[in-house]
């Protein structure tokens, strides 16, 4: 073992000259491009409050049935709200639109016409730019001029699984596992920085590249999907047998309140 | 949230002189004067806007000026900062150059709320009812979950006696916070207003029930003297009972609730009349007249507002 430990010897101009480059030139990146997201992205866009009206439509609904088993209106009013309600659905006069004419079908939109899904796609597309060329670009700096370099010894001993991980690039089976390659010094600093990253930047930086590596696809399907628009009329038509299920199971806080009450004060009628 | 939060009650603003609001202003025009204001950190705009609406409680326009420099210097885009320079117009300029200023921010931007919430509350400022009713029914229709905006409406309503209309608006608040026992007593009041005397009692027995902590220390509710809420929902009760005693007519109810048979009636009367005696020897240290009308009338006088 001792003989392994003295084998190698680093040139303190590797540290010097490719060591902290690599690792400076990576925090900063990272620090350059949370900031070109931050001028890429676009506010967004403010909503019609037709739009909003129907969107918040159905939390009507939620909000009175969410407490229909054990309802603080009295009957009346529930019903005359519930009924209400139910009516507006049926007519499809929460649709921003206005109710629909007819049998006529209402077609989905192309998203490639529509300017304001094209406006989505494109700020998706261009942070996923922002985060993929800088990070191939130093890949290749460090394949280009650094290959096979060994840039720094770990003060711990690893197993041999590790090997893989530590040396890419080099490929010598005796070598001892701490020794870290400088392809694998860049993967480290790829995944490792974020904790960095969010000491400078605060929490939600967008300077943390191993996220989006992750999830590249994932993020874009989180987005809302420009190209199916909600059928909010299906929806509305859906929610009224909801209503109708609420309006059986309704009972009133207050149906039994005197007996509660007398009941609660000792009072036996 | 928090911003969202804070354009909410923004949007429900109205001046009102109180201590903190003097504390508020007398430290921050020191600082003003002394160049220290807005202090650094996170929350340093937040104080300049305290400081601001603190000086328009107290009426210092000057002051709500300069902190509203700062900020729309620091924030030139914000909505919030806009319905700042809004509230701030209401205290210095003619209604109709407000009303013009939030219709073309509400053109600009149609789903502003807290804009929109300012815009019916100078409506009605200037005397025009209908105009703002209109406005907060529209906002509502959009903004179903603004609890705030559906009390001002039923205020509103109550103020034209139109004690029904305020039941159906009251109705929606009780939906959206259910938790709350000054909206059931509040609905509660307007119900005996209506009048539908039976549904008044059962929001009243309800508003007592929500109140009266039947959990503290094992004492039960009847030992204890009940006092703000529930002392206000007590003397509810009694009102409601006496009337459906003495008065046959008062039974009849427009939401059809049936009145509580005599017996319970009679209970109801009883227990009502005893907690209130109970809270008005412990307030004057004597004892109230008997008879039902004086009893009420003595007792009337010790019901918080």
């Amino acid at each position: 073992m001792s003989s392994s430990a003295v084998s190698l010897y680093l040139d303190p101009q590797i540290r010097d000259w490719v060591l902290f480059p690599i690792t400076i030139v990576m925090i900063l990146v990272g620090v350059l491009r949370h900031y070109v997201v931050l001028l890429l992205q676009s506010p967004p866009k403010k909503q019609p409050k037709e739009a909003i009206r129907e969107q918040r439509a159905l939390m009507r609904s939620q909000i009175l049935r969410a407490t229909a088993a054990w309802s603080p209106v009295p009957p009346t009013y529930y019903k005359s709200i519930s009924q209400s309600l139910s009516k507006a659905y049926e007519d499809g006069s929460f649709l921003k639109d206005g109710p629909p004419k007819g049998d006529e079908k209402p077609t989905p939109p192309n998203p490639l016409s529509d300017p304001n899904a094209m406006d989505g796609m494109m700020a998706g597309m261009k942070t996923q730019m922002v985060m993929m060329v800088p990070q191939m670009i130093i890949m290749g700096w460090i394949n280009f001029f650094f290959q096979g370099f060994v840039l720094i010894k770990l003060p711990f001993p690893l197993t041999l699984g590790f090997k893989s991980m530590l040396q890419r690039g080099i490929e010598t089976p005796d070598m001892d596992v701490r020794w870290v390659s400088s392809l694998s010094w860049y993967f480290l600093n790829f995944f490792g920085l974020n904790g960095l990253y969010r000491m400078i930047l605060g929490n939600d930086n967008a300077a943390d590249s191993s996220r989006d590596m992750n999830t590249p696809f994932a993020a874009a399907a989180m987005a809302p999907q420009p190209g199916q628009p909600q059928d909010y009329n299906k929806l509305f038509k859906a929610e009224r047998d909801n209503l109708e299920f609420s309006e059986g199971l309704y009972t009133w806080t207050a149906s039994d309140v005197e007996a509660r009450i007398l009941k609660k004060y000792g009072r036996v009628v | 949230m928090e911003f969202t939060a804070a354009l909410q009650k923004l949007g429900g603003y109205q001046p009102r002189s109180s201590l903190k609001a003097k504390e508020t202003l007398k430290t921050g025009v020191a600082q003003l004067r002394s160049g220290t204001f807005p202090p650094r950190g996170d929350n340093g705009f937040e104080t300049a806007e305290g400081l601001f609406l603190a000086a328009l409680d107290e009426g210092d326009v000057e002051t709500a000026q300069q902190c509203l420099e700062i900020l729309v210097n620091k924030f030139p885009e914000s909505p919030r900062v806009d319905c700042l320079t809004g509230i701030l117009m209401e205290a210095k300029e003619s209604p109709d150059d407000v009303l013009n200023f939030y219709t073309a921010l509400l053109e600009a931007d149609s789903s502003n709320a807290a804009i929109w919430r300012r815009k019916a509350g100078v409506l009605r400022r200037k005397g025009k009812i209908d105009q703002a009713v209109e406005e907060l029914c529209a906002l509502l229709d959009t903004f179903y979950t603004e609890v705030e905006a559906w009390l001002e409406l039923a205020d509103i309503y109550s103020s034209c006696q139109q004690y029904t209309h305020a039941l159906q608006t009251l109705s929606h608040a009780l939906l959206l916070a259910p938790q709350n026992p000054l909206h059931v007593l509040h609905f509660a009041e307007t119900a005996y207003l209506v009048p539908d005397i039976p549904l008044a009692l059962k929001m009243f027995l309800q508003a007592v029930d929500m109140t009266d902590d039947d959990e503290q220390d094992g004492i039960s509710p009847a030992d204890t003297v009940p006092t703000g809420l529930a002392l206000r929902a007590w003397f509810g009760v009694k009102l409601c009972t006496h009337k459906l005693v003495t008065e046959p007519k008062a039974s009849n109810s427009p939401s059809q609730i049936a009145s509580p048979t005599a017996n319970v009636l009679a209970s109801l009367d009883d227990l009502a009349t005893e907690r209130l005696r109970t809270a008005y020897l412990e307030t004057t240290r004597e004892s109230p007249p008997t008879a039902g009308a004086q009893f009420i009338e003595a007792v009337a006088r010790i019901i918080p507002a």
